[in-house]
């Protein structure tokens, strides 16, 4: 394996010290719309960003649109929850189904570095189980790819964001490029409890740096990660893949949005993109296309690129775009301790555990889940003060005890199911695009998880000294939506997400799961497109450029 | 803004002399804008009719227990939210957008008002405001709408509103922006040295003495 430096140099482009490197970004590489680049990528996040820099670094003339902004961290970004709505998504989504999933902050992000800008920057990987749930365990589905052919990948990726942590026990055991974080008063009472139950937990792992790496600076516990971090020690693609993309020649066009591809009528294949800019509708020409705009977006686009070929919407001549689409569980439960816990100080991810995260045969249930630290700041500790049914008088008086709780989150593997789904809704956005109504309905092993994760979260947080606690139902990480099967009738993409049905048509981003265990899906989707650019760039004859 | 009225039994003046904005000094240039802003003249209101805007403030003074002055101004908080479309970008299958779903359940309000007393909500006595409020919380359906849905819709967006507040974080002892400075003192009881400690730790509100309900007078 190459030096991380050797094979991305991101961290030593960056200025020493906070912020972002703007000389890079002025002598940055321009296309024009006419030019007939090697690859268009739609979306800057998690899966967008690592393909371009994959494919800058092998030469290809790439650009990737995003439809936000391209973020200055100093300027753009502020150490507190209210400022922050600018980082999420927020332009018109509807929700429906028995179990509705509210969107917004809590799910999915816009600009340059997407949804990890404001990710928690847990990044566990998955377990080799979960590539294989349906022929293991009867449930979810089997993928056309096995854990070890990711793993090379997994290693990489730790290795760029980086990633800190003790040595992980579970799944394929392994060790981390950096050593845990020292934890606060929440990490010390997960782990306190954890102990007295017999639970094992671990800390980490986080894609925050610890100790030199590169110019990004040491974290500095404030706590504000899912804000945005100011400081440059937490990982997102803004910082961890895109200098080294630019400084390889590649263009970042931000404030663009795509409202359709475009495909030829007489070959079938895709031809490139039309996006607004400043308010212009535009066309960007491409030899191949990569779909990579988060769970919603991506299908909404799909279906939204209707042609000769595809009266329904890109690639769905099976009817598979926009189905599958799964949230984790997660549920996050809170204990009241006499001493001050402050759990706002210290990034929200610092402990886990995933000892409950296989299928355990003497229980109902299939699956599992997993627990973590989370943190939530005085807006979102409200939300779960208001979910009790208090307000008024109630709310203040509980809300004046918030330095004596702790919190807890778990992730339930909820299962993929055909009728989850993103579809276009009658309402329509600012350009006329139609908007995405995603429907979610629990089944019963969810709702099974569910409980299970809360006890055991009851119980960890009992045993730590807890008079009290208190549970709050929520939902977590989108994926699917555009999964990857073996063959066009179960999903959209192959293994290494070409789509079936347009030879030129990559989809890089979360929308590519079939399952997704009990982790946080951000390292996952990084490496699967790291994977995917690699076959991509070794299939492909060399380019002219 | 000095301490927002609270008393001690409803969890006021826990952390005596603690102010989130004494240390604004210390905080980024980009934070210490968006946070001070707050503190100033509030923007004057631009979505709101007259009569919508009655509606609201009787509304949010139940939802936060805001009695007196000073209050945070919560109306115009979300008043600038809604004229710029500020949504948390969805809304539920069947419901209108957050705006136009906020003038619906305001208009909605003044109606249950005029039929149990006879005149706009924002008249009603505070009890039975409370009342009407209570109802909505625990209906299926009310009026248009689930009453769990407009329920979320109205607690959203007055909690984001308040809890931006640096009045309100001073009541709860959280210590607000922390960049570039950051925290040093992880921990259980472990303080940075502006900070200020909990002179009531025994006040649990789930304890019976101290248990929680809006309906209940302090
Ligand atoms: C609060 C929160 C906490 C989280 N915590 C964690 C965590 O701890 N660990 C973890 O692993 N994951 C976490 N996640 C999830 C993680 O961030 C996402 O799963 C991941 O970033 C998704 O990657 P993606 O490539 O699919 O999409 P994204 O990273 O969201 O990127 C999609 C990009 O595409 C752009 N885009 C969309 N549509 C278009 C279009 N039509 N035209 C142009 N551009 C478009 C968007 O602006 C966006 O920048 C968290 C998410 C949230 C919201
Ligand atoms: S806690 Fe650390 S990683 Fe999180 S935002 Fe602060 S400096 Fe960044």
């Amino acid at each position: 394996m190459a030096s991380v430096r050797d094979r991305n140099a991101s961290a030593w482009l960056l200025p020493a010290g906070p912020g972002g490197n703007h000389a890079l970004r002025n002598d940055m590489r321009h296309f024009e719309d006419d030019d007939e680049v090697d690859i268009v990528i739609i979306g800057c996040g998690a899966g967008g960003s690592t393909l371009l820099q994959r494919l800058a670094r092998a030469g290809w003339r790439a650009v990737a649109l995003d439809a936000g902004p391209f973020w200055d961290p100093e300027k753009d970004w502020v150490s507190d929850e209210a400022g922050s709505h600018h980082l999420y998504w927020t332009e018109p989504r509807v929700i429906s189904g028995k179990d509705p999933v509210p969107l917004g902050s809590n799910n999915s992000g816009r600009g340059v570095g997407g949804s990890m800008v404001h990710y928690a920057g847990y990044t566990p990987r998955f377990h080799p189980s979960d590539f294989q749930t349906l022929s293991q365990d009867g449930v979810g589905a089997d993928w056309p790819l096995a854990y070890h052919e990711l793993k090379p990948f997994y290693e990489d990726i730790e290795g760029e964001l980086p990633v800190a942590g003790e040595r992980w026990p579970w799944g394929d055991p392994h060790s981390y490029p950096h050593r845990p974080h020292p934890v606060s008063g929440n990490g010390e009472l997960f782990l306190r409890g954890a102990l007295a139950t017999g639970i094992t937990a671990k800390v980490g792992p986080v894609a925050i740096s610890n100790g030199r790496f590169g110019n990004r600076p040491h974290c500095i516990y404030r706590g504000f990660c899912l804000q945005g971090c100011k400081v440059n020690a937490k990982a997102s693609p803004l910082i961890t893949h895109i200098p080294d993309a630019m400084d390889h020649g590649a263009e970042v066009r931000p404030d663009s949005m795509v409202t359709r591809v475009a495909v030829d009528d007489a070959t079938g294949r895709a031809t490139g993109v039309h996006y607004f800019r400043h308010g212009q509708e535009r066309f960007q020409r491409a030899s191949m296309v990569a779909v990579a705009g988060y769970s919603i977006e991506t299908p909404r686009l799909l279906l939204n690129s209707v042609s000769k070929h595809f009266p329904d919407g890109l690639c769905n001549n099976f009817d598979q775009v926009g189905r599958y689409l799964m949230v984790q569980g997660a549920p996050q439960t809170a204990g009241r301790f006499e001493s001050e816990v402050r759990m706002w100080k210290a990034p929200p991810p610092e402990v886990s555990s995933e000892q409950f995260y296989e299928t355990d045969p003497t229980k109902p249930y299939k699956r599992g889940f997993s627990i973590q630290t989370v943190s939530p700041l005085p807006i979102t500790w409200a939300e779960h003060v208001t979910a009790q049914g208090h307000w008024g008088a109630g709310l203040r008086k509980y809300m004046s005890d918030y330095v004596h709780w702790a919190c807890l989150g778990a992730l339930c593997e909820f299962l993929p199911l055909a009728g989850n789904r993103v579809t276009l809704s009658g309402e329509k956005d600012r350009r006329g695009m139609p908007v995405a109504n995603f429907s979610y309905s629990q089944c019963e092993n969810d709702g099974q998880l569910m409980t299970a994760a809360q006890s055991a979260m009851e119980k960890i947080l009992h045993a730590a000294g807890a008079d009290e606690v208190i549970t709050i139902q929520r939902y977590a990480h989108l994926v699917g939506g555009a999964r990857m099967a073996s063959g066009e009738r179960s999903g959209v993409v192959d293994a290494d997400c070409r789509s079936f049905a347009v030879p030129n048509l990559l989809i890089t981003d979360g929308s590519v799961l079939p399952t997704q265990g009990s982790a946080n899906p951000a390292l996952t989707i990084m490496a699967l497109t790291a994977r995917a650019a690699e076959k991509l760039i070794a299939r492909t004859p060399q380019r002219s450029r | 803004m000095t301490a927002l009225p609270l008393q001690p039994a409803s969890g006021g003046g826990r952390f005596p002399g603690f102010s989130t904005a004494s240390q604004a000094r210390h905080w980024d240039e980009a934070t210490a804008a968006v946070v001070i802003a707050r503190l100033g003249l509030p923007q004057d209101l631009r979505y709101f009719t007259p009569v919508e805007e009655a509606a609201a403030r009787a509304l949010f003074d139940q939802l936060l227990d805001q009695r007196e002055d000073p209050r945070v101004p919560i109306v115009n908080m979300v008043d600038a939210r809604l004229a710029e479309d500020q949504t948390d970008g969805w809304h539920y299958d069947g419901m209108k957008p957050d705006g136009e779903s906020w003038r619906a359940s305001l208009s909605a309000l003044d109606e249950d008002a005029f039929s149990r007393h006879g005149v706009s909500f924002c008249q009603v006595h505070w009890d039975a405001q409370t009342a009407i409020l209570t109802n909505i919380q625990d209906a299926a359906q009310w009026h248009e709408f689930s009453g769990a849905h407009i329920w979320s819709l109205w607690t959203r967006y007055a909690c984001t509103a308040f809890y931006s507040h640096p009045a309100a974080w001073d009541e709860i002892g959280f210590a607000g922006p922390a960049y570039p400075r950051g925290y040093k003192n992880l921990g259980l009881d472990s303080r940075e040295p502006f900070e200020v400690a909990d002179v009531r730790p025994q006040q649990d509100p789930l304890r019976p003495q101290f248990a929680p309900g809006a309906e209940e007078e302090d």
